[in-house]
């Protein structure tokens, strides 16, 4: 939670506006301006404002329009806010009755402050939590507004609700507790409904900032509406990443709701378990269609590995893994590492594997790193291979992580043939239900 | 793992039935489970007690009103689904986003209190039907208690809706101890074909008591949340109505049964009763031991149902209007407010049972009036939501869906205006 005041970033506002700090207030809040009467500058009041424009381009939001009821009429009029002074915490007419300035035009980077956000869900990114926002928070500068905070907290709630003096006094008196005001910066702030999201530019999407796994989590907790234009608004690797972390059923309904090619590129951003788990669980035509969109190496890949039931060591296993032969040198192997890093699922481990893929041991990072560049790999490599059978049940794989302490398994077929390797993240859900969680 | 449980189900079916006809047995299997679960929930303590009342004063008299109110329940509950799936939100999280915090806050603090209101007359029908089976309500409330509070806390809620959908089968015994009343068809039938309609207070009040028993607030509240808990989509929406149907013929199914039993034994040999228990005491030596174990068997089902649900979706719909965590998979100190409102909810309610000299049969008087007072609120609410295009886009309310469902508000209304007035006036 940020509580330290937020400058907007233009410094030339500051300079300005210094003077004005002094007879008034630095803050206000978007409740004491709602349905406030405005007057002209002869004191007649000419409507009162039913909302506030914001332009979202720059790090604080400028206010830019206000939406006014006229008095006396049920029409309602958007104007700018160049037609308004900002006095005093109260927005006054620079027109007078009768006499209204022609009537502003939304831009597409402007947006409603009431229809738009308030009482609305919002992600916190700085919390990584969603929030409903109840109420929004000016920074007053040099006569105009700027949207700095979004207020989430419960006195805000009360001070909509008007009961904030009521609480304020029982609180005070009964618990001698001071409520405090839970403000977000705007600069931590994501909107989530669906049209706002699709006007942001990449800049303005501060969902990246986010990890994949808090990512999937609000993901999960959002409803099926923000969560595909969430979703569809982060970028290919962020979007593979975030899904990885996120529940089956929740993947499911999010692949389902793209084309073939969108959905094939984000798979494959995928590492390949995790992939062929989302595949197993998509209906068979989507499949179809997004293998048909892959490249045919990884659709192949892909194909070997879904057909094996999901609870068994095929089903867990990922095939970008690396191997060499015995004869292989240690700055070989290396230089192949290097060079196939971004596709291999692990590179901490190589196996050595002869001509028919027999495992015959395995090297670590560590030892290829540590051995001389042209020391062979039979040389270096250790032979006690633990590994697993392609229909070992995830509960015995899982002990064996247990009880080695390894990274990966290798996965062999019934001719002992090296087919994949089984990843320790893999198998967390198992591993950590052993550990008492 | 459930998937691969799911898989091989899946295999399984698609030999016998072949691809398109498994699939849609499958899916509605699926898919099933807000609709009914909620009905069920509706057959609370509460309700049994109307039903057994309306079966002892006014025999088969009125069993044609389950008619239009199993129409009514539909009606109402069918859109509270259409909106969840189409909109993939709760119905507070609407009215907040709709409505402003002021009126979110205010209907909130209502839901509370009626929803307490009935946890209370729930956790009553579970110590009434305990004593029955000669349990002290000093030992069966607390446990129950403890039970509803470990179910839901501890519980995953996958399993606990399976445990829900098992104990709506429960509700099957008041079907068989109907049978064990020995009713007699012909009279059963007549009173459908000709339906009575007096107009004493009495009747009329016993009429609003079906109704206001029937259709309650914190029903769309939470049959919603749970169509989006599913994540139920558009396409899906035809299961879902199905679900909401199935569910709604069945609690009234369930109604008729109750109240042929009581009209058939008690009615018949002018037993008066005031509760659900005196209802099950009444019934052994009429109906057989068997028919007033089942009848109390029945109510102890349905309080202790309905006490695992209302708090915890209570709990759900205030939290989602005010934008706290609320989830069962965060822990105590992650979502504060959705946990305390939780147990707060059962500690009260199982609470004030305790105090002795409680005034029971008052509480759950006064729990039935706000309810009456909230339920117009709210449909009209819900109402304005399901027309708004920017919610619902092209599945708004058609306009005789909308004349229909205007004129069940307004019908609704006014009994829940005569209910609150016979409760205040005592008739």
């Amino acid at each position: 939670m940020l509580y330290a005041v937020q400058i907007p970033e233009t410094s030339d506002i500051m300079a300005n506006t210094i003077p004005d700090y002094q007879n008034s207030q630095l803050f206000i809040f978007f409740s004491e301006l709602l349905e406030e009467k405005i007057f002209d500058p002869d004191g007649n009041s000419v409507g009162k404002l039913l909302d506030l424009i914001v332009n979202i381009e720059g790090t604080y939001p400028h206010v830019t329009g206000v939406l006014l009821r006229l008095k006396n009429s049920r029409r309602i009029i958007l104007l700018s806010s160049r037609d308004f002074s900002f006095t005093d915490g109260h927005f006054v007419a620079r027109f007078t009755r009768g006499d209204f300035p022609a009537e502003k035009e939304l831009v597409p980077s402007e947006l409603m402050l009431k229809e738009a956000l308030l009482d609305k869900q919002v992600v916190d990114i700085d919390g990584a939590k969603i929030r409903r926002v109840n109420d929004l928070q000016f920074l007053i500068a040099n006569n105009d507004l700027y949207l700095v905070h979004v207020d989430v907290g419960f006195h805000g709630l009360l001070r909509r609700v008007g009961l904030k003096p009521l609480f304020g006094f029982i609180l005070r008196a009964l618990f001698d507790y001071e409520m405090s005001d839970q403000l977000v910066s705007w600069k931590f702030v994501q909107m989530i409904s669906s049209p706002d999201l699709l006007r942001l530019t990449i800049a303005q999407n501060r969902l990246a900032q986010l990890h994949p796994a808090d990512l999937a989590d609000i993901i999960e907790d959002l409803d099926i509406h923000q969560r595909t234009a969430v979703f569809n608004a982060l970028d290919v690797e962020t979007a593979a990443e975030t899904l990885e972390e996120t529940d089956p059923k929740v993947q499911v309904s999010l692949i389902e709701g793209l084309s073939p090619e969108d959905a094939s590129e984000i798979i494959e951003e995928m590492s390949l378990s995790e992939a062929a788990d989302l595949l197993g669980d998509l209906s068979p035509e989507k499949v179809e269609g997004i293998l048909n969109e892959m490249e045919k190496d990884a659709a192949d890949d892909m194909k070997e590995l879904l057909a094996h039931p999901e609870e068994m060591a095929g089903g867990l296993m990922t095939t970008a893994y690396s191997s060499f032969p015995p004869t292989c040198t240690a700055q070989e192997a290396l230089k192949t590492i290097r060079d196939d890093a971004d596709d291999l699922d692990l590179i901490y481990y190589s196996y050595v594997v002869d001509d028919q893929e027999h495992v015959l041991g395995v090297v670590s990072l560590r030892e290829l790193l540590a051995a001389k560049p042209e020391a062979l790999l039979a040389g270096i490599m250790d032979t006690r291979v633990v590994f697993v059978n392609i229909e070992e049940k995830k509960g015995r794989i899982a002990d064996d992580f247990f009880k080695y302490g390894l990274l990966a398994i290798p996965v062999v077929d019934d001719d002992e043939c090296l087919k994949g390797i089984i990843l320790f993240k893999n198998l967390l859900e198992v591993i950590a239900a052993k550990l008492g969680r | 793992m459930g998937n691969a449980i799911y898989k091989r189900i899946h295999g399984f079916l698609y030999a016998f039935f072949g691809a398109s006809r498994w699939r849609k047995i499958w899916l509605f299997f699926a898919l099933i489970g807000p609709g009914i679960i909620t009905s069920n929930v509706d057959n609370d303590a509460g309700g049994i007690t109307t039903y057994s009342l309306a079966g002892a004063e006014y025999g088969l008299s009125l069993l044609w009103t389950l008619i239009p109110i199993t129409g009514v329940l539909i009606l109402i509950q069918e859109m509270c689904a259409r909106m969840g799936v189409v909109s993939g939100k709760g119905l507070s999280d609407l009215i907040r986003e709709r409505f402003g915090a002021r009126i979110t806050f205010y209907l909130m603090i209502a839901l509370f209190l009626t929803n307490l209101g009935n946890t209370i007359s729930e956790f009553a029908g579970i110590a009434a039907s305990m004593e029955i089976f000669g349990v002290s309500k000093y030992l069966s409330v607390p446990v129950s208690a403890a039970f509803v509070w470990w179910l839901v806390v501890k519980g995953n809620y996958k399993s606990v809706e399976k445990v829900f959908l098992f104990a709506c089968v429960i509700y099957f015994s008041y079907i068989i101890s109907g049978f064990m009343g020995k009713p007699d068809w012909n009279a059963v039938g007549s009173s459908f074909l000709k339906p009575v309609f007096r107009m004493d207070a009495g009747f009329l009040a016993m009429v609003v008591a079906l109704v206001g028993t029937t259709i309650a607030p914190w029903m769309q509240f939470y049959l919603q949340s749970s169509v989006v808990d599913k994540g139920l989509k558009a396409d899906d929406y035809p299961f879902t109505r199905m679900d909401v149907i199935f569910g709604s013929v069945m609690v009234n199914v369930i109604a008729f049964f109750i109240i042929l039993l009581c009209a058939m034994t008690l009615f018949k040999n002018g037993i008066r009763i005031e509760s659900a228990v005196d209802a099950a005491q009444a019934l052994a030596p009429l109906a057989g031991e068997y028919a007033a174990l089942l009848f109390a068997f029945g109510l102890l089902n349905a309080s202790l149902f309905a006490a695992s649900i209302l708090p915890i979706s209570t709990a759900y719909t205030i939290c989602e209007a005010f934008g706290w965590e609320s989830s069962l998979d965060r822990k105590f100190l992650q979502a504060p407010q959705f946990y305390s409102l939780y147990t707060l909810m059962i500690f009260l309610g199982a609470g004030i049972i305790l105090i002795p000299d409680m005034p029971l049969i008052g509480i759950m008087f006064y729990s039935q009036v706000i309810n009456g007072a909230l339920l117009p609120i709210i449909l009209v609410f819900m109402l304005l939501l399901v027309n708004d295009r920017r919610i619902m886009g092209k599945y708004v309310n058609g306009p005789i869906m909308n004349v229909v469902s205007w004129l069940t508000v307004v019908i609704l209304t006014l009994l829940s205006l005569a209910m609150i007035f016979f409760s205040l006036t005592g008739l």
